[in-house]
């Protein structure tokens, strides 16, 4: 399901008979920048599928038009903190740093300190609180709307806990694997606040808008539980993933999104990316015919 | 400052006790044909004395005892000589008849330009109802606000931005008047169109520099809007139907009896677009609407040979819904009540009671979530002036200005019993005053100057609860993150009904010198300072509908704005040409711009989102006109530059604004071809506007996330287009009007924008695919269209 700016854009589309995109890929030349190293991953508190190990992921920033792989980044050394006690974690492959010793708790504060080309790089998350548990799981057939496919949709009930602060990100997988889609509406769906429903009973929550199932489809959804900090940082990087470039709405100057890492040695060259500490409530269902 | 104003009030006294035994000559100039009053027609003397008609067409002369040339002239009508003998006070109307009116004259003439040299005004161009018709329109709707983007120093960012920007300001430090009430939001459609109904405009003057005194609380501009004031002599009206939205207007005398003429009319225009009708034709769209429609209304009435009133008010509304995803509707009202005197020959007198709203609704349809939002701005405003005719060369205008303002920020409402909870943001209210002196003082036949001051105050009223923050500040500037943190909330102190919670004060010294240099050149220079109060907070590179505005109040200070502009005007060839050439410096404080990543939409701590800079902009702009002839028309040519400066924001580094363009020309033609035929056209030529291009990519929670660095760093690709239109008026007896035009007549794909995203879909399923792409978004090819008018 496309989200307002989307919905907009197509209707004016509509309007201005001959308006039209094109790619201009190929048009373009960008300007070289110096690489930043980039954080992607954090610390996961699973209590239905517990997790053997932990793993984050470090990688360098490449030209945005570029075709070929991530560069990852294989030389850094890498330690987690809780304030009182630190582990290692080791390159495996690919940028992926992992250690199975580590067990998130709730209410954690957890330091990450990286080292890498001479500098070195920290941040910090807190894991606040526990995810709510699904009251209900379910999935629905839908049939095609104008924003929508056709399809099964994974759907939820779930109740906020009253009188606290509570911030939420939404993740599906589709047969094990993470799925999402660059969609305007990520940001009004994949992160919430409870600002507006503190202490309510939530009914028919998709996880995801836009991710629909076929028959034999294994869908697990989680509920993740999120700091204010990673609340407003994912905000802004759905947003800003989602441009999809009509000045009517939802098209904010483009900027750099800062993450929570801190340069030590020379703030200026920044880190990109953000260090968590979350929960995770989680669920899977198989699509079978009802 | 009380000193300045006595030794003012002494030099005043002066002046209007100074001189030889003189009679006022004064009164109104009409068009000829519906008795409606004509608003800044030049008036000649003697070929020496001038003055033009007020906003209410009312003149006055001081004259000594004698005969006098009288010289009438006004743009489109033909010029009137007469003789006038004056022994006493006179009133003395005079009646204009249209050029266009008599079919045997082919030729088109304006008035002399010797207005535009003659004048103490700068920065000011004014257009009226009936060239904006003539000019090429976008699917035929013709567009005040389009229209005035042909003119030097006055642009938008794109085809789909609301309201305009003057010499690089911001769209909000417009301020838009539609006779004398503030308009809110300008635009329709998400900024397509405008929300001014071009048939029910008599006159629009948008001043980007030398502003006078009797304006205030907008940066960068006026733009004075007049709406027409109807027939007194025959009831009559015109239908239009265009390819977007029908219209129509009825206008007539009050009261008429068996008289010539009324003492009052009326005027009436209705205009709906009609693209949702269409919407049936695709499956996607059936159970959408997407429509807008606006009422004008205005009426005048003569209680005596003095005294008049007016009436003018309007109402538009936009509404655009998509089932189960969202609906929203917005839309101003406004209206006012004016009471014009003619105190004696030489005071007159107006005092208006302004009441404007802007609102919107938003309403989420999300199954499970639907809620209703609604945020609106009301104000309302009560401003007497007294205008005195000292003598003919001293004019003196002053006022006061008071507006109390009520914010609603927001209220959110659940919908079909969904499990959002109900909230209300706190009103905000706020309390702005203006007294202003200006006068208007020929000091020799070569020096004229208008030099006034503007004495604004602000204050945010209670009832409100403020928020204390630990530092003082609602954010704090973190140099080792290149973000600003929300600070904590300490306490909230609550202010009583009507208490002050903070006051704000203003000093605005304007003026402007002409100097003569001959007959047909002048010099001329103005300066201007100017205080806004009220902020436009958006988080789009251009401005929508959903936008808030939010008061000054101890977490936002008032922006404010110097502005010098120097200027050069020539007329040659018997006032066939004529040229001006004007530059600028425009320095501005305290503009508002969020900070990264805000999230404006339902936030209550609007100040916990903002940050403010300054900016800077300069500019040269140069207009040629052809005035007379079968080919009439205008070249501007802009060479302009704006910046930008808040901390945290492109590196604590000047950057170019959104509205910063280079270079910018426009070319307007109208050709006459006979007495059937008239054709216009336009050609815009602009250097590329500001847009970011990343400087990398990385890989963030499953998508590829872009790295930026320099705000606004890119240009995107020159803009230019062509705009043809053709007018078959009709033939002598008939009544049918039919304007065809074309615009972007070679197709050429401009660039709304230039933006980098990941690719999101593989065979028509929507997924991150990883692999990025750049895509060109134009919003128009080759529009073609068709309108027919009908005059009644």
């Amino acid at each position: 399901m496309k989200n307002i700016s989307s919905a907009l854009l197509i209707l004016l589309l509509f309007i201005i008979f001959s308006s039209c995109e094109t790619d201009v890929s190929n048009d373009i030349t960008l300007a070289k920048s110096p690489l930043r190293l980039v954080i992607d991953g954090g610390l996961e508190r699973n209590t239905v599928t517990p997790l053997s190990k932990q793993q984050i992921r470090l990688t360098t920033t490449t030209n945005f038009l570029s075709t070929t792989d991530q560069p990852f980044v294989n030389d850094a050394q890498v330690t987690i903190s809780n304030g009182i006690d630190s582990w290692r974690f080791i390159h495996t492959n690919n940028g992926f740093y992992e250690n199975s010793e580590i067990i998130p708790e709730i209410g954690k504060t957890y330091t990450i300190t990286i080292l890498w080309n001479g500098e070195t790089y920290q941040g910090t998350d807190t894991l606040v609180q526990e995810a709510p548990k699904f009251d209900k799981f379910y999935y629905k057939y839908e049939e095609e709307t104008t924003f929508s496919d056709a399809g099964y949709y994974i759907k939820f009930d779930t109740t906020d806990p009253p009188n606290i602060q509570n911030f939420y990100l939404y993740k599906l997988f589709k047969n094990g694997e993470f799925v999402i889609v660059p969609d305007p509406g990520n940001s009004d769906v994949l992160v919430v606040s409870d600002k507006f429903f503190d202490g309510k009973k939530r009914i028919g929550v998709y996880p995801n808008e836009d991710i629909f199932f076929k028959i034999g489809d294994i869908a697990t959804a989680q509920q993740v539980s999120i700091s204010e900090t990673y609340y407003e940082y994912l905000k802004e990087l759905f947003i800003q993933t989602g441009n999809v470039g009509t000045p009517i709405i939802g098209n904010p100057p483009p900027a750099s999104i800062r993450g929570n890492l801190i340069n030590l040695d020379n703030h200026t060259n920044r880190a990109l990316g953000y260090f968590y500490a979350v929960d995770i409530e989680e669920n899977t269902v198989t699509i079978t015919e009802n | 400052m009380k000193k300045q104003f006595i030794y003012l009030f002494c030099i005043l006294c002066y002046l209007a006790t100074h001189g030889q035994e003189k009679f006022t000559v004064n009164g109104y100039v009409k068009d000829n044909r519906s008795g409606e009053k004509l608003l800044g027609v030049n008036i000649i003397v003697d070929n020496t004395y001038g003055t033009t008609t007020n906003d209410y067409g009312f003149y006055s002369i001081r004259l000594s005892k004698g005969t006098h040339q009288f010289e009438i002239s006004y743009l489109g009508y033909k010029v009137i000589h007469k003789e006038i003998f004056v022994n006493s006070n006179t009133k003395t109307d005079f009646n204009l008849n249209e050029e266009l009116a008599e079919l045997d004259e082919i030729m088109i003439s304006s008035n002399k330009p010797q207005k535009n040299i003659k004048s103490t005004e700068m920065s000011v161009v004014s257009l009226k109802g009936e060239t904006i018709k003539k000019l090429p329109a976008i699917l035929g709707e013709p567009d005040i606000l389009k229209s005035l983007q042909l003119l030097p120093g006055v642009s938008s960012i794109n085809e789909a931005s609301s309201g305009f920007n003057v010499r690089g300001g911001s769209v909000d430090q417009n301020l838009i008047l539609l006779d004398e009430a503030t308009i809110y939001n300008a635009s329709h459609l998400f900024g397509f169109f405008s929300v001014f109904n071009s048939d029910a405009i008599k006159n629009a003057k948008l001043y980007k520099g030398g502003i006078p005194s009797i304006y205030g609380g907008r940066l960068s501009s006026v733009l004075d809007i007049k709406q027409r004031e109807g027939n007194v002599k025959k009831f009559g009206g015109n239908l239009g139907v265009g390819l977007i939205s029908a219209k129509a207007l009825i206008e007539g005398p009050i009261l008429k009896g068996d008289k010539e003429e009324a003492n009052g009319s009326y005027m009436l225009a209705g205009r709906r677009s009609y693209i949702d009708l269409f919407t049936f034709l695709t499956e996607d769209f059936k159970n959408s609407s997407l429509f807008f429609y606006d009422f004008n209304l205005k009426a005048n009435y003569d209680i005596n040979k003095n005294n008049r009133l007016f009436l003018s008010g309007y109402f538009g509304r936009d509404k655009f819904e998509l089932e189960k995803l969202l609906g929203t509707i917005w839309g101003n009202t406004s209206a006012s009540l004016r009471w014009t005197s003619v105190l004696n020959d030489k005071l007159f007198l107006q005092t208006s009671a302004i009441y404007s709203n802007y609102d919107y609704t938003l309403d989420n349809l999300r199954t499970g979530s639907e809620f209703r939002w609604k945020s609106n701005i009301t104000s309302y405003n009560i401003k007497p002036r007294l205008s005195w005719y000292i003598n003919n060369n001293n004019t003196l205008k002053t006022g006061i200005d008071v507006t109390y303002y009520n914010f609603k920020p927001g209220k959110i409402s659940p919908l079909k019993g969904s499990s959002i909870n109900a909230e209300k943001f706190s009103n905000k209210f706020g309390l702005e005053n203006g007294v202003y002196a200006d006068l208007k003082q020929n000091i020799t036949n070569k020096l004229s100057v208008q030099y006034g001051l503007r004495w604004s105050n602000f204050s945010r009223l209670g009832k409100e609860e403020i928020r204390i923050y630990k530092t003082g500040k609602p954010l704090t500037y973190i140099p080792e993150l290149d973000i600003y943190k929300e600070n904590k909330v300490t306490e909230t102190v609550t202010y009583k009904s009507q208490e002050r919670i903070k006051t704000f004060n203003g000093i605005e010294p304007r003026a402007s010198i002409r100097y003569l240099l001959n007959d047909n050149n002048s010099l001329k220079i103005s300066y201007n300072k100017m205080y806004q109060y009220l902020h436009l907070i958006s988080n789009t590179s251009s401005p929508t509908p959903l936008d808030v505005w939010s008061p000054s109040g101890r977490y936002l200070s008032p922006q404010y704005a110097d502005q010098l502009a120097l200027g050069y005007f020539t007329s040659f060839k018997e006032g066939k040409y004529d040229l001006n050439v004007e530059t600028y410096y425009k320095k501005l404080e305290d503009v508002t711009d969020f900070i990264d990543g805000a999230d404006l939409l339902f936030t209550e701590e609007i100040e916990t989102q903002v940050a403010q800079g300054k900016g800077r902009a300069y500019g040269l702009e140069v207009q040629l006109n052809k005035n007379e002839g079968k080919f009439t028309g205008w070249l501007s040519y802009t060479l302009a530059k704006s910046e930008t400066k808040v901390l945290g924001i492109n590196n604590n580094a000047y950057y170019p604004s959104n509205t910063d363009q280079l270079h910018e020309l426009n070319l307007v033609g109208f050709y006459k071809l006979n007495k059937r035929w008239d054709f216009g056209f336009n050609f815009i030529f602009g250097s590329g506007r500001p847009v970011t291009y990343p400087t990398g990519k990385y890989r963030q929670n499953g998508l590829v996330v872009g790295d930026y660095n320099n705000r606004n760093g890119n240009r995107l690709p020159v803009y230019h287009r062509l705009d043809l239109s053709a007018t078959l008026n009709p033939k002598k007896g008939k009544r049918g009007k039919w304007i065809f035009s074309i615009v972007n007549a070679y197709n050429r794909k401009n660039a709304a924008s230039i933006y980098f995203n990941e690719i999101g879909e593989i065979n028509d399923v929507e997924i991150a695919t990883g692999k990025t792409k750049a895509t060109k978004l134009s919003f128009f090819g080759i529009v073609p269209s068709i309108s027919y008018e009908f005059k009644f």
